[in-house]
């Protein structure tokens, strides 16, 4: 078996009695954009810091093609970075800041002058060579800090949160920069976010972190379609929770009862848990259909609408569970329920199968 | 802003009028004995009688006033370097340090700018008799030292709380170690504060009089020195001819810090 271009192998960061990671585990191919999706405190910077090298693992080993990295100080480490916070170096110019980490790898002139042009030009700042860092715009000083990061040819490229300071235009402007220069240069990123969207957007995979774990690790259309826990189908778009009692559980799929006595049977079931536990139904309002006739087994369950409210190009229904849940569901522009349902209309609601999910409840 | 000046109508002129009143009060003994050390007579008449350059040609030709400003620019030199060495070891661990007593430790290095110098004076001047430091250049460059420091720290603490640690993260990142990352970077980065910091050192020494009045000795005294001690035997007007080479030491180096000021905020 060969081994994976970087692997983090059981990481495990402790801060006195605080678990920053815990057992993260994670394989990487080369030239893959791998994002680590969470709220903040989940460990994700932890992670990447660890990587970086300012901080080391309390257990665990990070491997770059097979060989471990831990031992080796960050200057050492070849590994590209670009922060939160604007980092370019105050006193240099746009050009010095680029040429470096050449300078001090003690590149000869030329080459440092070919590359960094390069690197600029990669990063659509041709030109910007003599320019001070005071004088550019935050989007503009982290372009220049992504074409520092890149100059050395970097096997890995960090990014912590890179964006996070600038408006929602020029953010999405620069994701998609960002994706351009990943799949022109090929390099392999590790890109830190709390931002769903910005994940799904950039993404090869998405590794959700929640509490110092991976929860899951998926492609974006993997993880909508079948989240792996509660917090994932939480994290990634939206999402209701029906809860219930587990009335049986066989073969990863189990049967809900809720308060009122309905029953849901065969629907498919994360996690562990046993009868008679707590458990919640998910279900993602874009995925739910109104309709007078109830579906099959499983998929279908009566309720009551309470409030419909026309957005456009689609309307908002809000209904009520025989045991007093709301729920919320989209109706399409010309779906044939639009227009006709009212307050108090007692109808089902239906879904595919697959598109419904159990997660045990703590 | 809380007033706007142009909106004063009448007050304007007062209020004009007396900060002309106070910036005269401050600047009037200063151009008082610039005008003194041009003036031809014995006896520090003002307004002088006649005008002359006679005053300086004795400062320049008297060896004791010429050892006594080489003195004082050695140890301001020596204080300068020595205080900005230290301050910045000191700012380093008091605002990257994460340790308990930093806030102590801290207002302990300021302490020497709410001490009156007296105490500090006396105080040095007893412990320097029993180390046999009074009167030793090592012992003025110590006492100097004393009261500059807090003023280095100030100003270094201060371009190193703006200055990102991130930044620094990020060189060595690029390749560079950390000592390489602290010289290429981050002391550039904070040498607006280094610079100030100097000349503010440099300032404190050239011109402090009451420790160096302890400290003196009649083989080695500062310019401040020579001319109190001058001043005491008689009221030759060199004493306004090296009190105006003083003064404008002191200007051309407060300058300079303005416009280090300046370039830094552009």
């Amino acid at each position: 078996m060969t081994s994976p271009y970087l692997h983090i192998n059981g990481i495990r960061k402790t801060f006195g009695d605080v678990v920053a990671t815990d057992h993260v585990e994670l394989e990487i191919g080369e030239g893959e954009f791998m994002t680590f999706l969470g709220p903040s405190g989940s460990g994700k910077s932890t992670t990447l810091y660890i990587l970086a090298g300012f901080q080391d693992p309390t257990a665990g080993d990070i491997r770059l093609r097979g060989k471990s990295i831990l031992q080796t100080p960050s200057h050492k480490r070849n590994i590209g970075m670009v922060f939160q916070r604007y980092t370019l170096f105050p006193h240099l110019s746009v050009g010095e800041n680029v040429a470096f980490p050449l300078r001090v790898r003690r590149a000869p002139q030329a080459e440092i002058a070919a590359k960094v042009k390069r690197a600029l030009s990669l990063v659509r700042l041709d030109g910007f060579e003599e320019r001070m860092p005071a004088n550019m715009s935050g989007g503009q000083q982290q372009r220049v800090a992504l074409a520092r990061a890149l100059v050395y040819d970097p096997p890995v490229l960090l990014m912590d949160e890179p964006l996070s300071a600038l408006d929602k235009k020029l953010r999405e402007e620069i994701q998609y920069e960002i994706r351009r220069i990943h799949q022109q240069t090929g390099v392999t990123i590790l890109y830190v976010t709390h931002d769903q969207e910005e994940a799904l957007r950039l993404s090869d995979r998405i590794a959700v972190f929640n509490r110092g774990r991976i929860e899951q690790v998926g492609t974006g259309p993997e993880l909508y379609a079948s989240p792996a826990t509660h917090f994932v189908a939480d994290f990634i778009g939206d999402s209701a929770f029906l809860t219930g009692e587990l009335a049986e559980v066989k073969d990863g799929r189990a049967t809900l009862r809720f308060n009122d006595g309905t029953h849901l049977a065969d629907v498919p079931m994360h996690g562990a848990g046993a009868r008679g536990g707590k458990a919640e139904l998910m279900l993602r309002p874009e995925r739910i259909d109104l309709s007078d006739a109830a579906g099959p087994q499983g998929a279908s369950l009566p309720v009551t609408v309470e409030d419909v409210t026309f957005l456009g190009n689609n309307s908002a229904v809000t209904a009520r569970t025989g045991w007093g849940d709301p729920l919320y569901i989209r109706l399409n522009f010309g779906h044939p329920m639009m227009g006709s349902v009212g307050r108090g209309d007692k109808l089902h609601v239906r879904w595919q199968p697959q598109d419904a999910h159990v997660f045990p409840k703590a | 802003m809380l007033m706007n000046f142009d909106k004063l109508g009448a007050w304007r002129w007062i209020l004009s009028g007396i900060c002309a009143l106070m910036a005269l009060f401050l600047l009037l003994p200063i151009l008082f004995i610039v005008a003194l050390s041009f003036g031809n007579s014995r006896w520090l008449i003002f307004p002088p009688p006649g005008w002359t350059l006679k005053w300086y040609g004795d400062l320049f030709a008297d060896p004791r006033w010429l050892q006594a400003a080489f003195t004082s620019a050695k140890i301001a030199a020596i204080v300068m370097v020595l205080s900005v060495a230290i301050g910045l070891l000191a700012s380093l661990a008091l605002v990257r340090g994460r340790f308990r007593g930093r806030a102590v430790l801290r207002g302990f290095f300021l302490t020497p700018m709410v001490l009156p110098v007296v105490i500090i004076a006396v105080a040095l001047y007893a412990a320097f008799l029993r180390l046999g430091l009074n009167g030793t250049l090592v012992g003025f460059v110590i006492a100097h030292l004393i009261v500059a420091l807090p003023f280095a720290i100030i100003t270094i603490s201060g371009a190193l709380e703006t200055f990102d640690p991130a930044i620094e993260d990020a060189a060595i990142l690029c390749g560079a170690n950390p000592w390489e990352a602290r010289f290429r970077v981050t002391l550039p980065a904070i040498s607006h504060g280094l610079f100030s910091a100097a000349i503010f050192s440099f300032l404190i020494s050239w011109d402090e009089v009451v420790l160096a009045i302890f400290m003196a000795s009649p083989t080695l005294q500062t310019l401040p020195v020579k001319v109190w001690t001058t001043l005491r035997q008689d009221l030759t007007p060199v004493i306004a001819a090296a009190s105006t080479l003083l003064v404008l030491l002191t200007v051309v180096l407060m300058i300079a810090a303005a416009l280090i000021r300046k370039g830094k905020s552009r």
